[in-house]
């Protein structure tokens, strides 16, 4: 009798283990939009940058990539025409802008620093929220968005409409027809995904220049691959895995916290999560993490060390490093290996407004 | 004499190497293109990221389900070997040789969405034996063939709470694993201790089904339901079962960081006297007369920067049927091990360690005190992805019995080699 109980009990707990199972495959919805891209096929391994994608709807030519290079820079986007997404993206800040988070129209501050928008084109979500899909639908947001360029499409379509040189620079590239606030994001978007850093010492390394680093940035990698855990998350080509962690920050103001990715999913896991930010030319931008709270790459890497910040739902990567101060050297050495030594893209400067159409 | 010396020499190395084998997968650091202290404080010591993935079914915690399957990574295989120059004492006589200590064949991976395997084999190595004499009549093999595991992981039933485990495994209750520490050549000598007629071990692989999973804060379980014996099929139709809990102060784990408490328990049958030598072709269990048997105790892990401090002891009690010495009497001895280990250099690429372990039979046994007394250097050559090669240089000084004791001393440097 003793037996056929304990069969019993193993074959109940059997039974609701595969039934577990099964729940969780037969109730599997459609891949969510974190997994779609580069983030399919799960982590990758260190390396240069690929040839950018570009999507089949926003195909690139150089006048559209002109066109939107004129448009990135042009703060006539703004409600009142001080604000252009390279005040806060700045190409001679890595760009990003000088943090600790961005200042939008009429002086006023964000509760997030700018994500930078070199290499952007690798992220296959975008916001720190990763509330875009796309470059394109991104490029819409800052234009209407009340403490940013506090416009309305409405107005800015209206603004670059009346621009002349806008008006054949548009047709040329979109054919006949109004201006339409799609267009100047695709514009934006073919732009942005020319801002690609593709050689670093770094590259030059994985290309197979083992001279390209040092001894310490040799071993910074070893450690950022290894007992630092960085590839936990900053994996792949782009540093980053395009998904959303939180690293225990305590809210800035309790009553109103920034809930991060919580917004877009309403999954209460993702309570307080943020995108991961590529490490690439992370050196030419401090303040790090989403809201700037972290002024140097030394600080940054002793907060990692230490396990993250004391907020709640700290993501279960984030563990205590026990880095030796060597090894912080070494790991602070290897990220700034990283600078992009491209010149087209560090050197691009914010054209003044009389050299923008008119 | 020399026969007899490489006799005892031999089996000396038998009874260490064939008590354990360590687990490490390159496999997983093919995968993700990491290096192994991605989830090692070194090789094979599990960090706690590493003991968070094992956790979660060999998954990167919170990321199951855009893991790449074993099918679409490069083959998930591994290999770990040792060999070396180890030179034993004892008595004043001396004997010294090269050994290949054991391989092992490994292979893991995701197969599903929450759902993994580990295969682990050692194939039979009939070398070096001291009476060796070809194939057909090595019966004193350096390695014994067997699956050491055999698993299926369902992780996630109940998200971090609930995971199965299903076929041959380590168990839960090893705190402290037998499978993942530094020393290759001493085990945790308490692990392998039983009453004198009995042939349980603490340290083996089970074949069974286990329930783990975690709790806020820092609260973890294992409950298995296994066959206790080890074998397959199983001796005895009375299956074993074990709980242990533990909980971890702080941030981590305990395994490198955060200070961890946990207790245990274990409770089995094994058979007296069994009716025939061998299974019977029906699948049919031989042993017979099951008594019980039960093992209590607790570990601690404390961390300081890269020194970890482990402790693991427990009390155990045999039925006076497994009890040669005095059948009138359970058998009830104590035991456990102390720990200090450290981590120096770039990437814990040198690690030290030192070990005391002790086992405290009954008083009217004389033969099984042990006192042993170790220390280990590893420095490994690089810090590679997916490839592991190590110097290691172990050395123990062993001391059994209370009157008349035999002392033992085993020095040993070897290459240990992993990819």
């Amino acid at each position: 009798m003793r037996r056929i109980v304990l069969f019993a009990a193993l074959l109940v707990g059997l039974l609701a283990a595969a039934a577990g199972t099964a729940s969780i495959l037969a109730g599997q919805k459609a891949p969510p939009i974190t997994q779609v891209g580069v983030q399919v096929l799960g982590p990758q391994r260190l390396g240069p940058l690929p040839p950018v994608v570009h999507p089949p709807g926003n195909p690139p030519s150089s006048a559209k990539i002109q066109l939107g290079k004129e448009l990135y820079f042009d703060p006539r986007l703004s409600a009142d025409g001080t604000i252009s997404c390279a005040t806060c993206h700045d190409p001679a800040l890595g760009w990003s802008d000088k943090g600790p988070t961005s200042e939008g129209i009429h002086g006023q501050f964000g509760g997030r620093r700018a994500p930078p928008v070199s290499n952007a084109a690798y992220s296959p979500l975008q916001f720190w929220d990763g509330r875009s899909p796309s470059l394109e639908d991104q490029a819409k947001g800052p234009i209407q968005n009340p403490i940013e360029m506090g416009n309305t499409h409405e107005a800015m379509i209206q603004t670059v409409s009346a621009i002349g040189a806008y008006q054949s620079e548009f047709k040329a590239v979109f054919g006949t027809g109004p201006i339409t606030v799609d267009q100047v994001a695709d514009a934006i978007a073919a732009f942005e995904r020319t801002v690609v850093t593709t050689d670093s010492r770094f590259d030059r390394y994985a290309r197979g220049d083992h001279n390209a680093l040092t001894k310490l940035e040799k071993e910074g990698l070893e450690i950022f691959n290894g007992k630092a855990h960085c590839t936990g998350c900053h994996w792949g080509p782009y540093f980053s895995d395009g998904r959303f962690h939180n690293l225990g920050l305590p809210p800035k103001d309790p009553k109103n916290p920034d809930v991060g990715r919580y917004a877009v999913t309403k999954d209460h896991r993702d309570m307080g999560a943020f995108k991961t930010p590529t490490v690439r030319d992370a050196a030419r931008r401090p303040p790090y993490l989403h809201d700037g709270s972290e002024k140097t790459l030394e600080s940054l890497i002793d907060f990692y060390d230490k396990g993250g910040g004391k907020g709640p739902n700290l993501d279960p990567l984030m563990v205590p490093l026990g880095l030796a101060r060597h090894e912080k050297a070494a790991l602070v050495a290897f990220i700034k290996s990283l600078d992009s030594l491209n010149p087209e893209v560090a050197d691009v400067k914010a054209p003044a407004l009389r050299d923008l159409p008119h | 004499m020399k026969r007899t010396l490489t006799a005892l020499f031999t089996g000396a190395f038998a009874l260490l190497v064939l008590s354990q084998a360590a687990l490490a997968i390159p496999a997983f650091a093919r995968k993700y293109g990491a290096n192994c202290s991605q989830c090692h404080v070194a090789f094979p010591k599990l960090n706690d990221w590493g003991q968070r993935f094992r956790d979660n079914g060999y998954q990167v915690p919170g990321q199951q389900g855009s893991e790449k399957t074993a099918f679409e990574t490069a083959i998930p295989v591994a290999f770990r070997t040792n060999a070396g120059y180890s030179l034993y004492g004892t008595g004043g006589q001396t004997a010294s040789g090269f050994h290949i200590y054991g391989l092992d064949l490994l292979s893991a991976g995701v197969l599903h969405k929450n759902i993994s395997y580990l295969f682990v084999y050692t194939p039979r190595i009939d070398e070096p034996a001291a009476d060796y004499n070809g194939p057909a009549a090595g019966d004193n093999p350096a390695q014994l063939a067997a699956i050491e595991s055999a698993a299926v992981v369902f992780s996630n039933i109940i998200r971090d709470k609930l995971n199965i485990r299903i076929g041959r495994f380590e168990p839960g209750f090893q705190l402290l694993s037998s499978k993942r520490l530094y020393y290759i050549l001493q085990p945790y000598e308490i692990y392998g201790f039983a009453g004198t007629h009995s042939s349980f071990d603490f340290s083996a692989s089970q074949i069974g089904i286990e329930a783990t999973g975690r709790f806020k804060p820092g609260l973890k379980y294992a409950l298995g339901y296994i066959n206790g014996t080890g074998a397959n099929p199983d001796n005895n139709r009375w299956n074993d079962v074990y709980l242990a809990l533990s909980k971890t102060f702080g941030r981590g784990e305990g395994q490198s960081a955060g200070q961890r408490i946990g207790v245990f328990g274990y409770l089995g049958w094994q058979p007296t006297t069994f009716v025939d030598p061998i299974v019977s072709p029906g699948g049919d269990i031989n042993g017979k007369d099951n008594r019980n048997f039960y093992r209590i105790g607790g570990d601690i892990s404390l961390n300081w920067h890269t020194f970890n401090l482990q402790g693991m002891g427990f009390y155990a009690v045999d039925d006076r049927d497994f009890n040669d010495l005095d059948p009138a009497l359970d058998y009830k001895f104590w035991g456990g091990v102390v720990q200090l280990d450290w981590a120096g250099l770039p990437n814990n690429r040198l690690v030290g360690s030192l070990m005391f372990n002790w086992v405290r039979p009954p008083g009217y046994d004389d033969v099984h005190k042990v006192d042993a007394y170790s220390a280990l250097v590893r420095y490994y050559l690089g810090s590679w992805s997916a490839v592991n090669i190590a110097i290691h240089a172990e050395f123990t000084h062993r001391v059994a019995g209370t009157i008349g004791p035999v002392r033992e001393d085993l020095v040993t440097i070897l290459l240990d080699f992993d990819f």
